[in-house]
């Protein structure tokens, strides 16, 4: 049974989506974009805008988010892989590579956003508060520099906004009364914000609920995928520099050095990774790049072990022979002559060392060792809600289910490329 | 043929105290050359310089590195990883608190894990494609897919929490020394009911993967339909012919899997409270007790080395022809 939906169709509607649903946003940020350049191009040399990871991530997802279905729509036809059928495995995996780039799009705020904790800590999924915006007297700037930074506020997600308070009801008489879990708080009319001759009323929901900090899951989870996908590419490419080049190394001119480097890998392999891993955080200190280094540095055994005795096999056919005595350099063999063939098996291990390498990015957030609290991760949620295992099990389920997806994808996604590279297999 | 055996053997186990001695070294010089400094946790050179000295003289810490590496293969070969600095016991006799419950758990969840796969893929291989096959399939990719601490905490979540069927960490209850011998039997099961299946699921579902597909192999083998042909019944087909052939592949991963298990189920026992090696191990390197590292990972290593060996020997029983590929 093959679907008639392709993945082209799922890209597009994600991106439309997307847009439809964030097109305020869109637009400020594309205002934003010009008066950037613009201020680059007027030459400001009292002025230097200070680039943030958080401003040229949204630059970056405004702009794809256009160009990306632009792009597969026009080239549907030429590229092979958007004709893919839409199935669990193919949408999965399209879905978290979306969160992965239009982060700043699909989540709905900071994931690090904390505002009347008191008010919005535990609450359960589908949940919405009452949002009221406070008059802070915005005064129009005429400057481009005050208009860029007051637009700034506008499309940066924040982890804090002071013109906002969130409460679970609000009644407006002749001043707004705001209950907040029993409490009452008045607010007097000038210092809300209106529009209209109305009091600006908002809400906000909590798709998947909040955390004891009150922050918004849903946001966490996107911006946690973001984190996995990272950790992941970091350090599977790392294992494939290490795991060729070693392999390679230990292969081709055989004898000592592939006897020193094969008890080597042994060595590595008679040892849990898990605890190496550990000790070499614990000993020198967890940073996301630190966890990116230790988990490359302790998956490239299974590719080691892979390019060496395909090396060595190869090392006396006859194309090999060849190619060495016309001179070629060790680099270019290895491109050349040894790569293209044991790519098949690479590719699977690396599709499968990249399911395993999330896995133990989120153990290790689990187990408090991860990448840090300043970027949330799903493991490190799910042990967050492991404290609050009776009352909020929304804390644990959401980040469970996305982590167990991924693995699932990843797992599959191995499956269907060695079938591919393999034929002969059957399903 | 016996002493060709004895020989590999000697090779094999002497190649495997090389890698252990690396081991054991790589991580001296590892836990040595790192920053911070044990003696930190117990007094703060702010407070008093010379009892820190003291402390820090005491760990042997204040030689120079090489001293300390003579002075740490001295004791080695005499059997002595030192003195814990957290517990202030010999390693060893830590480790002894800690060992045997580690054994008795993974024992027990390995043979679930080979029993249970197997029986799944024997039945399941009874009717190839059948409803059953089908659900069992798609329930092992979905197991294996499951992280072990997603597992344990929606456990503890369903069947703790929100059910109150069963206890969600720890061995033992509080009331436990009032118990008779059965009482107490029956209680250690149930609290260990929870960590077994979370920590063998996705075991399971390995194994049954691999015995399903080598059985399937092996029965689309044209000797099995020699055999039908003459008329032995599918019974024997299956325990005398099919299994053997099928089995190969799976002693070596059961062999890597029982070595893995015994070096410590970490997630599973933090998330229930379990007195294990994972979870010593991992306290010793945050509290850098270096001995107690060194001492746990040479443990670990040598139940790892053990069990691939044990793998490899009952492999050689069961297919002769590979006595040199396999004990080298």
């Amino acid at each position: 049974m093959t679907s008639k939906l392709k993945i082209w169709h799922l890209i597009i509607a994600i991106c439309i989506a997307l847009l439809l649903l964030n097109y305020g946003l869109v637009i400020k940020t594309f205002s934003l974009i010009i008066i950037y350049l613009q201020i680059l191009l007027e030459n400001h040399p009292n002025e230097i805008i200070p680039i943030e990871f958080s401003l040229i991530d949204s630059f970056a997802s405004a702009i794809l988010v256009v160009i990306i279905p632009v792009f597969v729509f026009l080239l549907r036809k030429r590229v092979k892989i958007f004709y893919v059928p839409l199935n669990f495995t193919s949408a999965a995996i399209i879905i978290l590579i979306s969160f992965f780039i239009f982060a700043p799009f699909a989540a709905s705020s900071n994931p690090n956003f904390q505002q009347n904790i008191s008010e919005t800590k535990l609450l359960p999924p589908f949940s919405s508060v009452e949002v009221i915006h406070l008059n802070k007297n915005k005064k129009p700037e005429q400057n481009l520099i005050g208009k860029f930074y007051n637009l700034k506020k506008e499309v940066v997600k924040n982890t804090f906004d002071e013109s906002i308070i969130l409460a679970d009801s609000i009644v407006f008489t002749k001043v707004a009364t705001i209950y907040q879990k029993g409490n009452q708080v008045i607010l007097p009319k000038d210092t809300i914000l209106f529009s209209y001759g109305k009091p600006v009323i908002t809400k906000k929901l909590f798709l998947f609920g909040t955390d004891e900090y009150g922050r918004d899951i849903y946001s966490r989870l996107v911006y946690g995928a973001r984190i996995s996908l990272f950790v992941g590419l970091g350090s599977v490419t790392i294992s494939l520099l290490l795991g060729l080049s070693l392999g390679f190394l230990a292969g081709y001119p055989g004898g000592f050095v592939d006897t020193i480097i094969s008890r080597v890998t042994d060595m590595f392999l008679s040892f849990p990774a898990i605890f190496l891993v550990i000790l070499i955080l614990a000993l020198f200190g967890n940073s996301l790049f630190t966890v990116i280094i230790v988990l490359g540095f302790s998956g490239w055994m299974s590719l080691f072990k892979i390019v060496r005795s395909e090396v060595v096999s190869l090392k006396q056919k006859d194309f090999f022979i060849s190619a060495k005595m016309s001179g070629l350099s060790g680099y270019r063999l290895l491109t050349k002559e040894v790569l293209p063939l044991i790519l098949a098996p690479v590719v699977v291990n690396l599709v499968f060392q990249y399911g395993s390498v999330i896995l133990a990015e989120a153990a290790l957030s689990f187990l408090g060792l991860g990448t840090g609290s300043s970027y949330p991760s799903w493991g490190a949620m799910i042990e967050a809600g492991q404290n609050y295992l009776t009352e909020a099990w929304w804390m644990i389920v959401p980040p469970g289910l996305c982590l167990f997806v991924t693995l699932y994808a990843a797992n599959n996604l191995g499956k269907e490329i060695n079938l591919i590279f393999n034929p002969r297999l059957k399903g | 043929m016996k002493k060709e055996i004895l020989q590999l053997l000697f090779r094999r186990i002497f190649t495997s105290i090389i890698i252990l001695f690396l081991l054991i070294s790589f991580l001296f010089f590892l836990l040595r050359i790192s920053p911070g400094d044990p003696s930190l946790k117990f007094v703060s050179p702010d407070l008093s310089p010379k009892l820190a000295a003291k402390i820090r003289d005491s760990f042997n810490l204040n030689n120079s590195l090489v001293d300390q590496y003579k002075a740490f293969l001295i004791n080695l070969v005499r059997g002595n990883f030192g003195i814990s600095y957290t517990y202030r016991m010999p390693v060893l006799s830590v480790i002894k608190d800690y060992l045997p419950f580690t054994l008795i758990f993974s024992s027990i969840s390995f043979l679930i894990q080979i029993l249970a796969g197997f029986f799944l893929a024997l039945f399941s291989v009874k009717k190839i494609n059948g409803a059953f096959d089908k659900t069992i399939s798609k329930l092992s990719l979905i197991a294996y897919a499951i992280p072990s601490f997603v597992l344990g905490v929606s456990l503890i979540l369903v069947f703790s929490s929100a059910l109150n069927l069963l206890p969600s960490s720890g061995l033992s209850s509080f009331d436990y020394s009032s118990f008779s011998f059965f009482q107490r039997l029956s209680d250690y099961a149930l609290h260990l009911v929870l960590p077994l299946i979370t920590l063998s699921l996705s075991g399971v579902a390995v194994f049954y993967k691999y015995l399903r597909e080598n059985l399937e192999d092996v029965y689309n083998n044209t000797f099995v339909l020699n055999l039908r042909a003459h008329g032995f019944t599918e019974k024997e087909i299956t325990r005398k012919h099919v299994i053997p052939n099928a089995i190969n592949p799976l002693i070596s991963v059961a062999g890597v899997e029982l070595g893995i298990l015994f070096g410590g189920a970490l997630v599973t026992e933090v998330i229930f409270g379990l007195p294990g090696m994972g979870r010593l191990t991992v306290n010793a390197i945050l509290s850098r007790d270096y001995p107690l590292v060194i001492g746990c990972t040479f443990i670990s290593g040598v139940l790892v080395i053990l069990s691939n060996l044990a793998a490899d020997l009952i492999k050689v029983r069961v297919d002769k022809r590979l006595l040199k590929s396999t004990l080298n």
